[in-house]
């Protein structure tokens, strides 16, 4: 270990002292200003004018509706999107079949595709112009300007974070240890249950938060299909740019605050989740 | 017989990986199946395991077909190529797992596992995961895993392949030991054919998803009938026209001429040696040590043979004239092979 250092390289080949500390400067630099620098300010603005002003804000009737209506597509996406990524996680790295290539790709499309693309194909299908309109209005359901739509739209959004995570370990993991325990009369979800699930729970508990910490704060798609009806579609993000457009700076700092300390969370709910993944 | 297959055949897409196998195993035997890099031997133990089907013909297991049984109630026991060990659990609950998806009673489980990890020689080690285990070891616990469940017929694939030579060795006379005091029908893969020789009572050699021969591991290395079979084992020189050899008789459309170490005999111009008058003039190309003596690459009749010999005979160097003595060879027509020997072996010996 002595001439090796930690990361494998040999010391020779990391460059001299002043390459290694203006790389580090120069990152660390472009975090602050990037990321600190920007979440100080909105902290900061959020209490500009004391406490009081922000409780107020926060408690306000209709922030608290965003709140939970964001957390509630939150919900969905991440209940939905589990059970979809796990079934077509399961079925790229478990099965052969036709389409198998085509089904990964797809699976893609959401993050490639803009935000604002994913809420207008909703608007489309979903809205007056389409030809299920008339239908969806004789059995009385509401998608567009309403709840469902959001729902929709994040979890269009926030589709591949799942399976995305499950599948390298799917892959990974080869079917051996299915096989002997099929092999010794364990039925599927038993299989499920005590082999596979182990193996992949990290990374499943990994794929949540990603997915979770995409939907809560989506605001591309969700603001084309939400219709912006206070209190009834407004998700938190939208809620901001609705008091930011009112020129209501404080109350839209202080509700971007919360959305800054759900992001707080979930960046240490993941590294929590990381740190033990990785110690198994 | 108790396990039998006849006629099998399977594809994977275009690819016949067995092609119309028919072969009978008798009860408490311990086979190996032989065969070189994709002949089908895996596939040939995932079908009798139930894990694949055939696309036509026959399993049968104790006069039973069991095409249609899946294979959770074949009662087989199997064993990975890479273990498949459950990693998330304990060598422990990775022994008892089949036991308790049978539900049996816990103090049961934990008599059987106890003694099952003696019998294997891990007793102590319940508590340790896979990953803590050594290689010999995990083997181990996997052979007392599929053992757990008291099977009738036990596969194994390719059990000593991720396991150092030295490891191996033991391993070997260990599972043939163990299997013998259990008297359960095994059958495990090897592509090594000394693992084969050694440890089988019987070896089905495998090509191209065909059998080749079956029999004891003398017969099949001694007696080949096949032309795979015949240069399949030992360490073959093969050449095509083998008419400058004048003591061998010339077959019919002979096909390769197969020539063995053991068939063959370097001595020095100055060696004294039975049959000197019939040996061919070689010139030795090749000397190379090994751990049981010397092995020699001799070009006889433009063709370069393997020979061997051993410490305490007198040296020999490369580039000398030497004397090659051939007692027998294999000589391939199509798909059979026919034994030849040298005639002067026949003949009355003139010592000179
Ligand atoms: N699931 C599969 N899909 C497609 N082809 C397969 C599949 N399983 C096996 N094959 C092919 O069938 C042939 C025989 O495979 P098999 O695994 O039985 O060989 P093997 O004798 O066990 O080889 P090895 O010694 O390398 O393990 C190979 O050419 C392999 O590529
Ligand atoms: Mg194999």
């Amino acid at each position: 270990m002595s001439a090796v250092t930690q990361s494998g390289l040999h010391r020779d080949t990391k460059g001299s002292k002043l390459v290694r500390y203006s790389l580090i400067g120069i990152s660390l630099l472009f975090v602050f200003l990037m990321l600190i620098l920007p979440l100080i300010t909105v902290i900061t603005e959020a209490f500009k004018q004391g406490f009081a002003v922000y409780s107020k804000a926060v408690a306000d009737d209709y922030t608290i509706k965003a709140i939970l209506l964001t957390l509630e597509a939150s919900f969905f996406a991440v209940a939905i999107n589990t059970v979809f990524g796990l079934c077509a996680a399961w079925s790229l790295t478990k099965f052969k079949f036709k389409g198998k290539k085509i089904l990964a790709t797809l699976i893609d499309l959401p993050v490639t595709v803009s935000p604002i693309i994913a809420g207008l194909i909703f608007l489309l299908t979903f809205g007056r112009q389409s030809p299920i309109f008339p239908l969806l209005q004789d059995a009385d359901i509401k998608i567009v300007f309403a709840v469902p739509g959001i729902v929709l739209a994040t979890i269009f959004v926030t589709f591949p974070f799942i399976s995305r995570e499950l599948i390298p370990v799917l892959e990974s993991q080869g079917t051996d240890e299915e096989e002997a325990a099929a092999l010794m009369g364990a039925k599927g979800f038993t299989i499920f249950r005590r082999i596979t699930f182990p193996h992949i729970k990290w990374a499943f508990l990994y794929g949540v938060v990603l997915c979770a910490a995409r939907a809560m704060g989506e605001f591309g798609a969700v603001s084309v299909i939400s219709g912006h009806l206070r209190g009834k579609t407004n998700t938190l993000p939208l809620h901001v740019e609705i008091l930011f457009n009112e020129f209501q700076y404080v109350p839209a700092f202080a509700v971007a605050s919360i959305l800054v300390m759900l992001a707080i969370l979930i960046l240490v709910a993941r590294s929590v989740i990381e740190h033990k993944g990785r110690k198994k | 017989m108790y396990v039998e297959l006849k006629h099998i055949n399977k594809h994977f897409g275009n690819f016949k990986a067995s092609d119309d196998v028919t072969v009978g195993i008798e009860k408490g035997k311990l086979i190996g199946l032989l065969g070189p890099s994709g002949s089908g031997k895996t596939t040939i133990l995932r079908m009798i395991a139930g894990l694949e089907n055939p696309d036509s013909g026959e399993i049968i297991i104790d006069g039973k077909v069991i095409n249609n049984v899946p294979a959770s109630k074949r009662g087989i026991g199997f064993v990975f190529q890479s273990y498949a060990l459950f990693r998330y659990m304990t060598v422990f609950d990775n022994v008892a797992f089949g036991l308790k998806i049978a539900k049996k009673p816990a103090n049961e489980i934990k008599e059987r596992v106890h003694e099952l990890l003696e019998l294997v020689g891990l007793s102590g080690l319940e508590k340790r995961y896979p990953s803590e285990l050594s290689g010999g070891q995990r083997q181990r616990v996997a052979f007392a895993r599929a053992l757990a469940p008291n099977p009738q017929l036990l596969l194994l694939d390719e059990p000593f392949a991720a396991i150092d030579a030295k490891v191996r060795q033991e391993l070997r006379s260990w599972l043939k030991g163990m299997i013998q005091k259990l008297g359960v029908t095994s059958i495990f893969v090897t592509h090594d054919q000394d693992e084969a020789i050694e440890v089988a009572d019987e070896i089905i050699i495998t090509n191209r998803g065909r059998i080749e021969q079956v029999g004891s591991p003398y017969e099949v290395y001694s007696n080949p009938k096949t032309a795979f079979t015949a240069s399949f084992f030992g360490q073959p020189s093969i050449f095509k026209d083998y008419s400058n050899f004048r003591r061998f008789d010339i077959l019919e459309n002979a096909e390769n001429a197969i020539v063995r170490p053991e068939f063959v005999k370097v001595t020095k111009k100055n060696e004294v040696q039975k049959y000197k008058s019939s040996a061919e003039e070689g010139v030795v190309e090749e000397v190379d040590f090994r751990g049981y003596g010397i092995e020699l690459r001799v070009r006889v009749n433009g063709v370069l043979l393997t020979a061997r010999r051993s410490f305490d005979q007198p040296r020999i160097d490369v580039g000398e004239a030497v004397d090659v003595f051939i007692y027998r060879m294999f000589v391939t027509q199509g798909d059979t092979a026919t034994l030849l020997e040298n005639k002067s072996l026949r003949e009355p010996v003139v010592v000179i």
